[in-house]
């Protein structure tokens, strides 16, 4: 332990200035056999050296885009469909890493992102409807397959998922609308995919009714 | 998914008590709503000795093992399997334990030479019952650490039914009733509009790390001072942070009153054995324009505010007011993240209106057999700005400071002042 003259106190831990006053210690009274109180704790540096190679690229090639088509012109301006493309490509990836941390909640959500840019997409395009016949119905299909995979390869508690499971189920029912209002011309894609989401919920409330009551119950009191 | 017959272990779930509800919602990089228990061994920690008494410990405190969740309208907590793991020291003083997308555990249990270090987020617990849990770990360790060599060493677990433990307190003893209705007349003002309080300022250190300096003193020669004075531990310290601070006041500032937030545990005015949170907060304040700039006339200002405050009139009337603004049935189905934006700009407003703030844990007892083996107990949290705690243990009283601000001065004249009054001082620090 040593000993600050000015501020007249004693000091543990080994250290040549008084934490108090700043002045230098002169002396060590007492030879130290105590060690540190406190270790020494390094600053954490994050990198986020990926995110900013790929804003760079990002910038970059909407720059470049632009540059090109002033430079050799055409038609179609087809600039705003790369810059439109990185937007989407971000949305869904900073949802991806916001959420990386439970999965089924990542699933629902991209499920939410591209199908809502794939409207986006086919509206902005002329409208040919590809998004509805095709590429929403798989795409709940596929989210409901993916969340059974998950499930089982991480060996999650079914409480662990069973809100989103019942979320992506009742998305899986929406294409009905699709059908009913005519907005559709392939009708396979979202007549299989409303059976196979209804088939899901009905073994999802069969089975685990009462969980998903317990679920909801905790997720909801106010 | 889903297709399992089998019987699962029900979901257990608890709401979070009454003055839980606010941190989830208002924690942030510089204020974690985290605060450290301390205890310091004469001789070494051993980690797997440690890591046995944890596990041991843990059964008997079932919330602990609890993961906090986000539902609709309010968080939860909910029984996790995790089991707590014992590790060395490596986070920064009251580094943030949730952190929104991990379920993990929130407390932490670590040790660094001599020391078992307890971290917990306030969700948890208060003081006073994380102070149980580090009581119960530590005569856990040391039962197991000498139990061949000694046979005197008790086990000991908590007394109190565990659902007795695990009540709110609010609920049973505040009704939430319009309180309004009660009559104001001995009920104190609002200390202090947040505007003209004095704010302590200062250079930050990277990554909004804190630096702790804690004082080891006998607890008999502060108090002597503290009798000579014809005051009380708490608020003979509260007015000797009031006058360091003012040390450091510029004096154009000094017609901003130095106002200091007191934790008050419920648990001495109300019966209570929860080991969750039951604590209120009283602010207490000094004018150093309006009145003459003397110590002695700070701590009769100190003393008469705590009077005022800790009157079971005025804290009913607190914790009902408060009560009934948690039980408001628009508030209640208010969706979670607009409560969260509501709650951090209130919170903003709450720590607008104090200078600092300053806790006294109180005096910590174990039985004969293990306080031979413990050297001293300390405390220390990390909020926005300076923050005092305190406690004794046997004849060390451990006083902490932490700071968010590089400069010492405040600190240095706290001490300063307790040397001269003939105190023998010894500092360590984190930073």
């Amino acid at each position: 332990m040593s000993y600050c003259n000015h501020c007249r106190v004693h000091l543990r831990g080994k250290s040549d200035r008084c934490v108090l006053c700043g002045n230098a210690l002169v002396n060590a009274t007492l030879p130290d056999t105590e060690g540190e109180i406190f270790p020494d704790i390094p600053l954490a540096v994050e990198s986020h050296l990926a995110i900013r190679i790929l804003v760079f690229i990002s910038i970059v090639g909407a720059v470049v885009s632009f540059a090109v088509r002033m430079i050799i012109p055409s038609s179609v301006n087809w600039p705003i469909f790369v810059v439109l493309g990185l937007v989407s490509v971000w949305l869904s990836l900073i949802f991806i890493v916001r959420k990386r941390y439970n999965i089924h909640k990542t699933i629902v959500w991209q499920v939410t992102i591209v199908a809502g840019l794939s409207l986006f997409w086919d509206w902005e395009t002329g409208w040919r409807g590809w998004s509805l016949d095709y590429l929403i119905p798989s795409l709940f299909i596929a989210a409901l397959l993916v969340m059974y995979i998950t499930a089982k390869i991480f060996r999650l508690s079914i409480r662990d998922y069973l809100f989103y499971a019942l979320l992506s189920g009742l998305f899986g029912i929406v294409p009905i609308a699709f059908i009913l209002f005519g907005w559709v011309d392939i009708l396979y894609p979202s007549i299989i995919c409303v059976a196979i989401s209804i088939i899901f919920l009905a073994a999802l409330f069969i089975f685990e009714g009462k969980n998903i009551k317990n679920e909801l119950n905790k997720r909801m009191h106010i | 998914m889903g297709f399992r017959v089998k019987a699962q272990r029900e979901i257990e779930w608890t709401r979070l008590d009454n003055a839980s509800k606010i941190f989830p919602s208002t924690y942030s990089d510089r204020d974690p709503k985290v605060f450290r228990f301390a205890c310091e061994l004469k001789q070494e920690v051993y980690p797997e000795i440690l890591q046995e008494a944890l596990d041991l410990t843990v059964e008997h405190f079932p919330l602990y093992s609890s993961v906090l969740r986000r539902g609709m309208f309010w968080y939860y907590l909910e029984s996790s399997d995790i089991c707590p793991l014992v590790e060395e020291e490596s986070h920064p003083l009251c580094a943030p334990i949730y952190l929104g997308h991990k379920r993990n555990l929130l407390f932490r249990v670590f040790y660094y030479g001599r020391r078992i270090n307890l971290e917990i987020f306030h969700v948890l617990t208060d003081g006073t019952g994380a102070l149980q849990f580090l009581q119960s770990l530590v005569k856990n360790y040391l039962f197991i650490k000498y139990k061949n060599e000694n046979t005197s060493l008790p086990t000991s677990l908590p007394s109190s039914a565990i659902s007795r433990q695990m009540a709110d307190s609010f609920d049973k003893y505040f009704s939430g009733g319009n309180p309004f209705a009660i009559k104001k007349k001995n009920i104190g003002k609002r200390k202090g509009n947040f505007n003209h309080v004095y704010h302590i300022r200062g250079a930050r250190f990277p990554e909004n790390k804190t630096r702790l300096i804690e004082g080891v003193m006998s607890a008999r020669a502060v108090l002597a001072q503290a009798h000579n004075h014809h005051t009380t531990l708490t608020r003979f310290i509260a007015a000797l942070l009031v006058y360091s601070i003012y040390k450091e006041m510029p004096t154009r500032k000094l017609k901003r009153p130095v106002v200091l937030s007191v934790p008050i545990n419920l648990r001495q005015f109300f019966l209570s054995e929860t080991t969750r949170n039951f604590f209120s907060t009283i602010n207490v304040s000094y004018n150093f324009q309006a009145g003459p700039i003397d110590f002695m006339a700070v701590l009769k200002a100190i003393g008469e505010d705590f009077e005022k405050e800790l009157t079971q009139e005025q804290l009913n009337y607190k914790l009902n007011r408060f009560m009934h603004l948690a039980q408001n049935p628009f508030i209640r189905v208010m969706p979670l993240q607009l409560k969260n934006f509501l709650l951090r700009i209130g919170s903003r407003f709450a720590d607008a209106r104090i200078s600092s703030g300053i806790s006294n844990i109180g005096q910590i007892v174990m039985p004969e057999a293990f306080a031979s083996h413990i050297r001293q107990f300390s405390v220390c949290t990390k909020a926005r700005g300076i923050r005092v705690t305190l406690c004794s243990f046997g004849d060390k009283l451990v006083l902490s400071f932490t700071s968010p601000f590089r400069e010492t001065d405040i600190q240095r004249n706290f001490f300063n002042m307790l040397t001269e009054m003939g105190v023998d001082i010894e500092i360590s620090a984190n930073l």
